[in-house]
């Protein structure tokens, strides 16, 4: 039986549903304008707090941070799902990775190489999860699920190992990006006078009555949590433009898409099917095992207890890149919604708005299942989640 | 009728013909598993420090052969697994594995002298057992209709607490044995209702809005744990207690302990009220009609939605009865075991995933394969108690196993290794395949493996007699084609 019959999608494919992903990006709009409409007129009131909350710095900052680790999971996902295997097991490699980064971090002290062996670790797990659904046929979810319960089983024993508990010890997290700027020999002299004279500019705008706080909400707050987010958000970037690039506009590209939705012609066109799908869920582990470094990384520890502190991120991840039609814009900006809702329940369960922060925690994933409700009739691609056997071996 | 009944007796002779290669399937990835686990153990036995090591790996060294290897290890594997199997039974053997080793020349009894089988151990092995029976059955069930559970946690303490609201209620209304008879039922009815409701919302939404079940049951896992937290933290506590629980239940709402003391939480009653909803459910699987459109859901949903199985309502009935009996384990969890509500509960939910496909999906075989995870969960403490490796190990393990039943294709690729006479060399692997394929129905059966179209015949056209419909055959066959995909 075809697994696909089993997924949101089902096995019709059905159009894309445009319609529903526009309404809830205007949604999420209008929701944003009306609290930013409301607490302005209302200061004391609920919407007050909710749009201080959402306009602090450290609230943008934050829901970029914390955006890392799934847009890049999401990534890996849009690759090895666009080329038929359904990945999973993105939260196991995030498990794994932010764990590997951690020990090897603590071992080298060197961001670089603590990234590396993240990102070798997740892929080494990405190669074994596709040596098994491709050479051996396994269903792909019920691999994709042992992967995850693998690593959440192996990162907290290894970190149990290695600790003696099942969180490690803290290490160096990334530099912010002003750090780096102003570490650099002419351009941080250059950055630190302008940016200083910039920032007098901003702060003056700012002071402005009525605009100010317009503009205050915007430009300085983004532009500062910019300046201050660590580097990994600016690889987050370069990925998600790298990965649109590769796969709309690169013959891998069209391999990887071709093997999802017609693997048969990809084969007549001479192409190993076989081939482009292990390179796709390997790539699923690179990425993925950059989405686990940033997240242990910037946080300077790995967790290990309960759920690890990946915690539901790489099944938001597919969610992110089902709603964002396998787009990694499109994954980019879901992301950015349920990173952003992260952010806000964080920020209120310091502010004391009535609710009890048990249920402030719940609301990302709340909201992923409604909005997988509303847009979970994605198009599979066709073949996904199919084994593809070349008539020669 | 009488279709109906062929029908249903080709689909179990197929099901028949692939058990014993189910079960061979199912011991190979334990004994790969544990392999695999030794290897974990000796690895994480390097990567940490001790004094003394527990383990040394050497060549023997005859006639004064110098030492040119030696490597110690800080765990010693043959140990972990000792203390795992033969300390959840509470040391049942004479000198440890010596009886059964080929040179012990004992004599054939090979128990040790003053071995109590109701020992504390044993009784945590068997209260693990009991709880992992009704996760192990809510998986099962769902996987046979062809939709992952994965939210068996979240329905089990959802199930659990209204358990134990509800229970501790009634429990003023009540005393004495009355009390037991009325308020138990009553306990697990309730689990099994707020279990099911909590496991239709996955159904419904699957059905009716085709949102992925998996990620939709975890999402909901997140959900419950967050609720009940809350609910437990600042609604339901307990005011006399530090920790996160509810009242206690008087004793007499609890299940009745036989042979073993009260406070070993564990109850003969409970284990005989699961061994019976395994009989119950193997017998609605297979000789009811819900069992029968259940199962062709599964397999073939197109041919069943053809066959007139209305599939939106029987994916909504069997996430609800999944969730159900997700429920009845939170019910029999709180009544057995804590004798309230407490946050924190062990992820059974998760194990209940690889017990249910370490039996294949059987409810029969979900008994054994409970036990064997019973096993492993209460062996781990002893683990812990004697030796100083982590007890995530287990954790481990459970997904080893999941990952290796999932790719039986493996074993058979291993086998037609080992047993070069089956391939013929030049003959293209599908036709291979091809001629296996009927043995393992079993495995599609489940819903694990994706190779559909040959089985799909099968099952297609017996469906498609049931209805006694003589056109249907071939547009099944058309149907069980293009839902194939791509493999020839």
């Amino acid at each position: 039986m075809s697994v696909r019959s089993k997924l949101p999608s089902g096995g019709d494919l059905r159009g894309i549903k445009l319609g529903r992903r526009a309404s809830i990006a205007v949604a999420t709009v209008g929701t944003l304008c009306a609290i930013g409409l409301l607490g302005t007129l209302l200061p004391g009131s609920i919407f007050g707090t909710l749009l201080e909350v959402i306009f602090a710095k450290g609230t943008v900052g934050s829901a970029l941070r914390r955006s890392t680790p799934i847009v890049l999971a999401a990534l890996g996902g849009i690759f090895a799902e666009k080329s038929g295997v359904i990945n999973i097991g993105l939260e196991g490699l995030l498990i794994v990775a932010a764990f590997a980064a951690v020990y090897a971090m603590e071992l080298s002290n060197n961001l670089w190489i603590a990234f590396l062996v993240a990102v070798l670790v997740s892929t080494v797990f990405a190669g074994l999860f596709a040596v098994v659904c491709i050479e051996f046929r396994a269903d792909q979810i019920i691999a994709g699920l042992a992967v995850w319960l693998i690593a959440l089983g192996l990162a907290p024993f290894a970190s149990q190992v290695v600790y003696g508990a099942p969180n490690t010890d803290s290490v160096r997290s990334p530099p912010g990006m002003n750090e780096v700027l102003t570490g650099l020999p002419v351009v941080g002299t250059v950055v630190s006078v302008g940016g200083g004279a910039v920032g007098d500019v901003l702060t003056a705008v700012a002071d402005l009555p009525v605009v100010g706080g317009l503009f205050h909400a915007s430009v300085v707050v983004v532009v500062g949590a910019l300046v201050e987010a660590d580097v990994a958000i600016y690889l987050m970037f370069l990925m998600v433009g790298a990965s649109w690039y590769l796969l709309y506009r690169t013959r891998f590209g069209r391999w990887v898409r071709a093997s999802g939705e017609n693997p048969k012609a990809l084969d007549t066109a001479g192409v190993n099917v076989s081939r482009v799908r292990y390179a796709s869920v390997l790539l699923s582990g690179v990425f993925c095992g950059m989405g686990g470094a940033a997240l242990s990384l910037g946080l300077g520890q790995f967790t290990g207890n309960g759920q690890t502190m990946v915690n539901g991120k790489g099944f938001i991840a597919i969610v992110a890149y089902l709603f964002g039609n396998y787009n990694p814009v499109g994954a980019f900006f879901a992301t950015l919604l349920f990173g952003g809702l992260d952010a806000i329940q964080t920020g209120l369960q310091n502010v004391d708005i009535g609710v009890p922060s048990p249920l402030v925690r719940i609301i990302p994933f709340v909201v992923v299942i409604i909005v997988l409700a509303l847009a979970g009739r994605t198009r599979v691609p066709s073949a996904g989640g199919e084994h593809y056997e070349s008539g020669e071996e | 009728m009488s279709v109906r009944d062929r029908a249903r007796r080709a689909l179990e002779r197929l099901i028949a013909a692939s058990a014993a290669e189910r079960v061979a399937i199912s011991l190979a990835s334990l004994v790969l598993s544990l392999v695999i686990g030794t290897l974990i153990i000796l690895a994480g036995g390097r990567m940490t420090t001790c004094e003394e090591a527990a383990f040394v790996l050497t060549h023997p060294q005859p006639f004064g052969v110098p030492q040119l290897f030696r490597m110690g290890f800080c765990y010693d594997p043959v140990n972990v697994f000792d203390r795992l199997f033969l300390g959840a039974l509470g040391d049942p053997l004479k000198d440890g594995w010596g009886p059964l080793s080929p040179f012990s020349g004992g004599p054939l009894n090979p128990f040790r002298e003053g071995y109590d089988p109701l020992n504390r151990q044993m009784s945590d092995t068997l209260r693990e057992t009991t709880i992992l029976v009704f996760t192990g059955l809510s998986v099962a069930l769902a996987f046979r209709a062809g939709i992952f559970n994965i939210g068996s946690q979240g329905q089990m303490i959802v199930g659990g607490l209204a358990t134990a609201m509800a229970v501790l209620w009634a429990s003023s209304l009540f005393s004495g044995l009355v009390g037991t008879l009325v308020l138990i039922p009553l306990g697990l009815f309730v689990g099994a209702v707020f279990g099911g409701l909590y496991g239709a919302v996955p159904g419904a939404l699957k059905a009716y809005a085709d949102a992925n079940e998996v990620i939709t049951t975890i999402m909901l896992n997140f959900v419950a744990t967050g609720v009940i937290l809350y609910l437990v933290r600042d609604v339901f506590k307990d005011p006399d207690s530090l920790s996160n629980q509810t009242e206690p239940l008087p004793d007499f709402a609890t299940f009745p302990s036989f042979l073993f003391p009260d406070y070993y939480g564990f109850s003969f009653v409970a284990l005989a009220f699961a061994a019976l909803c395994i009989l119950a459910l193997y017998y609605v699987l297979t000789r009811t009609a819900f069992g029968y459109d259940l199962r062709t859901s599964g397999i073939q949903p197109e041919a069943a939605e053809y066959g007139g199985v209305d599939a939106k309502r029987t994916i909504v009935a069997s996430m609800s009865l999944s969730g159900a009996l997700a429920g009845v384990g939170g019910a029999v969890y709180v009544l057995m075991v804590l004798g309230n509500y407490q946050t924190g509960v062990p992820a059974y939910g998760f194990d209940g995933i690889t017990v249910a496909i370490l039996a294949g999906n059987n409810p029969l075989g979900v008994g054994f394969a409970a036990f064997l995870f019973g096993v492993l969960k209460s062996g781990t403490t002893v683990v812990q108690f004697s030796t100083n490796v982590p007890p995530q190990l287990v954790g481990v393990l459970r997904g080893l196993i999941i990952l290796f039943v999932a790719m039986p294709e493996f074993f058979r690729m291993a086998g037609r290794r080992v047993l070069p006479a089956d391939e013929r060399p030049g003959e293209p692997v599908a036709a291979t395949d091809g001629g296996h394929t009927h043995g393992d129905s079993g495995v599609s059966e489940n819903g694990v493996e994706s190779d559909a179209p040959t089985h799909g015949d099968g099952v297609e056209s017996d469906d498609a007699r049931t209805h006694g419909d003589s056109v249907a055959s071939d547009d099944a066959h058309e149907s069980a084609d293009s839902t194939g995909g791509e493999r020839r």
